[in-house]
């Protein structure tokens, strides 16, 4: 069967391993990869490409079903909800493009690759205090 | 949720010493529990008797179902070809699921015409576990099947082993003394130390109760089960099962299977076993 | 079950069905030039007194010894080839590679492997040796019709009748029980070797006991007419009867013979015969042919039972 989602592990980071299932899923939403309606892979099919027991594949698949992201049919797998979608393609094109245009803004100034990430860090956990106050 | 394996005061003597002693525990059908301790540990002990290749000198091992055993180091038929091997294990065995074998051996790249003495380490390995799954076996034992493998055999043959317990209703026990090798895989823990049992259980739940604890020398210990300790002049490391003492100067983290595991190793007199009174300070 | 052990033993079997074969075609070959070379060389009324018929009878002879001496051998390597071959590695060799514990594990249980093993392998081991002792047997009247049974000779008697499935069948029970004993194969095939010469060794002595001794008194010769008998011992009796091992009074000089020559002997034995001694013999009688075979096959049946009987014991008490 075609699967739509690969997923890898990196064993050595020290985050759980169905916690990195989960994230992998996640990113794969945002990225556009999976849709709603789409199915994820068996736990079969994910044990027999990573060597992983399976309890944890499904252990990572109640976790987002937990969050609302996707739901077990039984008999048949589990799919991606409907209604569940990220910021539209167009939104997420328009973002893509004003970012860039910060990166160029932030070289232009003389900031390195490691000074950019500091910097974006700090404004996403100011701009989350902010939200939380 | 029934036992796929109930081991209840068992004890194995050969001549004089007893190779395990006291030894009870009961592993959940459908769990892959993981037999850990050093070598002499008594863990092949554990997995012949479970498997009928010693008897029990007191005690009981009771199996529910047939099982299926890959012994150390895979024997098998280095004369036969791969074809045979399966033809023996249909001439062994009440149930066997041939086709699903040769099915498993074509998609592994394994020639069924092959000598078997002229296979590699890992499809040997291969072969051996295609075998024992073919016999359809309610629990499953390997004794050391990683042991002696290069990094792509052993992904290869734990690939197997998972896929067939996330197929069907199927309780692994699988014995090794690295327990790195075990961590994605096993969901059940098992510590066998000098012949006696020291740990039994769920490793989500096992990892849950216990905690590594980082403090300065005379940070309160009182009320505290500890597993086991260790101290430098300054600062003092523990491994506690339960909750912490509330002194502040603690630092807590959850351990890792490996630090568990370690942590009972060092202590022999510790032991985490349910229905049992638990740690001994 | 049977065709693992086919798989596993096949090439014992064939092995020794091919030269059993081998051996029969040999005797097939030389029984049918013998019988051409009587028709055609020996004149009507022999075997006779005839000198035609008496150059005839040697003239087999030669071939018979020829035929002997290639397996001549047989009664004491066959038995330890069938133990070291079949015996041996049965259990040894799964101890050896660790494959017991495969097979072992297996729904079959234990008991019943080693049962349908020892059966089928014990079974073939007898057929073999049946099948041998028939060969031999009908092979040895064309050269030997008149000349004897096969009693006198000891290494003879071992390759016709019951004798070589005996021997045979305990061989592979001797080495089957080596290889539990070892638990690798190489001992258990030499202590087989070292088993089956020294049980050779023992019956060849024992085997006088079989039966009380014939006796017969001999006067003016002390070599018995029959030369397919088994003699026991011999002794000289006196005028008066009673045995003496050595005639110390008869008055008879015994000068000692030199070289190849036996006339001082001949001629003490003709004095002590004119004084009326008589020479007493003891032996078994041809006619007690079945009689040693079904007793030597007795004693090696029950041996072979009693270390089959210890293989499995041991076996089944720890097949781990």
């Amino acid at each position: 069967m075609f699967c739509l989602i690969e997923f890898t592990l990196d064993r050595s980071s020290g985050v759980s391993t169905y916690l990195q299932l989960a994230h992998q899923v996640k990113q794969a939403l945002r990225l556009g990869t999976l849709r709603p309606g789409d199915q994820l892979p068996t736990a079969r099919e994910v044990v027999e490409s990573l060597a992983i027991n399976p309890n944890t594949v499904l252990k990572a698949y109640r976790e987002l079903e937990r969050e609302g992201l996707v739901e077990g049919r039984p008999g048949m797998g589990t799919f991606v909800r409907q209604g569940v979608a990220g910021p539209t393609l167009a939104d997420h094109t328009r973002v893509r493009r004003g970012l860039e245009a910060w990166v160029r803004d932030a070289r232009a100034a003389g900031l390195d690759q490691e000074d950019l990430r500091v910097l974006f860090a700090v404004v996403i956990a100011d701009l989350a205090k902010e939200d939380v106050a | 949720m029934s036992a796929a394996l109930e081991v209840t005061g068992l004890g194995v003597r050969y001549r004089r010493t007893w190779a395990l002693r006291d030894c009870s525990l009961s592993v959940p059908a459908g769990r892959v529990a993981a037999l850990v301790g050093p070598n002499g540990a008594g863990k092949t002990t554990l997995m012949h008797t479970a498997v009928g290749l010693l008897r029990a000198t007191e005690g009981s091992v009771r199996v529910a179902g047939e099982a299926a055993f890959v012994a150390q180091d895979k024997p098998l038929y280095d004369d036969f070809t791969v074809a045979e091997m399966l033809t023996f294990g249909l001439r062994t065995n009440r149930r066997w699921d041939g086709e699903a074998a040769a099915a498993r051996l074509a998609g592994l790249g394994i020639p069924l015409k092959r000598k078997v003495g002229g296979l590699s380490g890992g499809q040997q390995a291969q072969v051996a576990v295609t075998l024992a799954l073919a016999s359809r076996p309610d629990l499953l034992v390997l004794d050391e099947p990683l042991a002696n493998l290069d990094p792509l055999a052993r992904h290869d043959v734990m690939r197997t082993i998972m896929a067939e317990t996330a197929g069907r209703e199927l309780t692994v026990l699988l014995s090794s003394h690295v327990v790195s090798d075990l961590e994605e895989t096993c969901d059940w823990l098992i510590v066998l130390n000098g012949g006696r049992m020291q740990v039994s259980g769920d490793i989500e739940e096992l990892l849950d109760d216990h905690l590594v604890l980082t403090g300065p020398v005379g940070a309160s210990e009182a009320g505290m089960r500890v597993v086991s300790a260790g101290r430098t002049d300054r600062q003092v490391g523990l491994l506690v099962r339960g909750a912490p003492s509330p002194d502040p100067r603690w630092q807590a983290r959850r351990p890792g299977l490996e630090e568990l595991v370690m942590g009972y190793l060092r202590n022999p007199e510790s032991t985490a076993m349910p229905a049992l009174t638990g740690v001994r300070p | 079950m049977i065709w693992v052990t086919w798989r596993q033993h096949r090439a014992q079997i064939l092995v020794t069905a091919a030269f059993l074969a081998l051996l029969g075609m040999l005797l097939l070959g030389s029984a049918v030039e013998a019988s051409r070379y009587v028709a055609e060389h020996a004149p009507p009324g022999c075997p006779g007194p005839a000198v035609a018929c008496g150059e005839v009878a040697v003239a087999l002879g030669q071939r018979y010894d020829t035929v002997y001496s290639v397996f001549g051998w047989m009664p004491l390597v066959a038995p330890a080839l069938i133990g070291a071959f079949w015996g041996a590695p049965l259990l040894g060799r799964e101890y050896e590679r660790g494959t017991h514990r495969l097979a072992w594990t297996q729904a079959v249980p234990v008991w019943r492997w080693l049962a349908v093993k020892l059966t089928v392998l014990g079974g073939a081991v007898v057929a073999g040796g049946l099948l041998l002792s028939l060969m031999v047997s009908l092979w040895r009247p064309v050269f030997r019709s008149g000349v004897g049974s096969a009693f006198g000779n000891v290494g003879v008697f071992n390759m016709v009748g019951v004798a070589p499935a005996a021997w045979w069948l305990y061989a592979f029970a001797l080495g089957t029980a080596a290889g539990t004993l070892f638990r690798r194969t190489l001992p258990a095939m030499a202590l087989v070797v070292a088993g089956v010469a020294a049980t050779m060794f023992t019956l060849v002595q024992v085997s006088d006991h079989y039966a009380e001794p014939a006796r017969t008194q001999l006067s003016g010769t002390v070599v018995l007419d029959d030369p397919d008998v088994r003699l026991v011992s011999s002794a000289w009796v006196e005028p008066s009867g009673r045995e003496v091992g050595e005639p110390s009074e008869s008055g008879c000089a015994r000068r000692v013979d030199v070289g190849q020559s036996s006339k001082n002997t001949d001629a003490w034995q003709a004095c002590l015969f004119g004084k009326g001694y008589r020479f007493a013999v003891y032996y078994h009688p041809a006619s007690r042919f079945w009689l040693f075979q079904w007793t030597e096959a007795g004693i090696l049946t029950v041996a072979a039972a009693a270390l089959g009987g210890l293989a499995v014991h041991r076996t089944l008490r720890r097949p781990g």
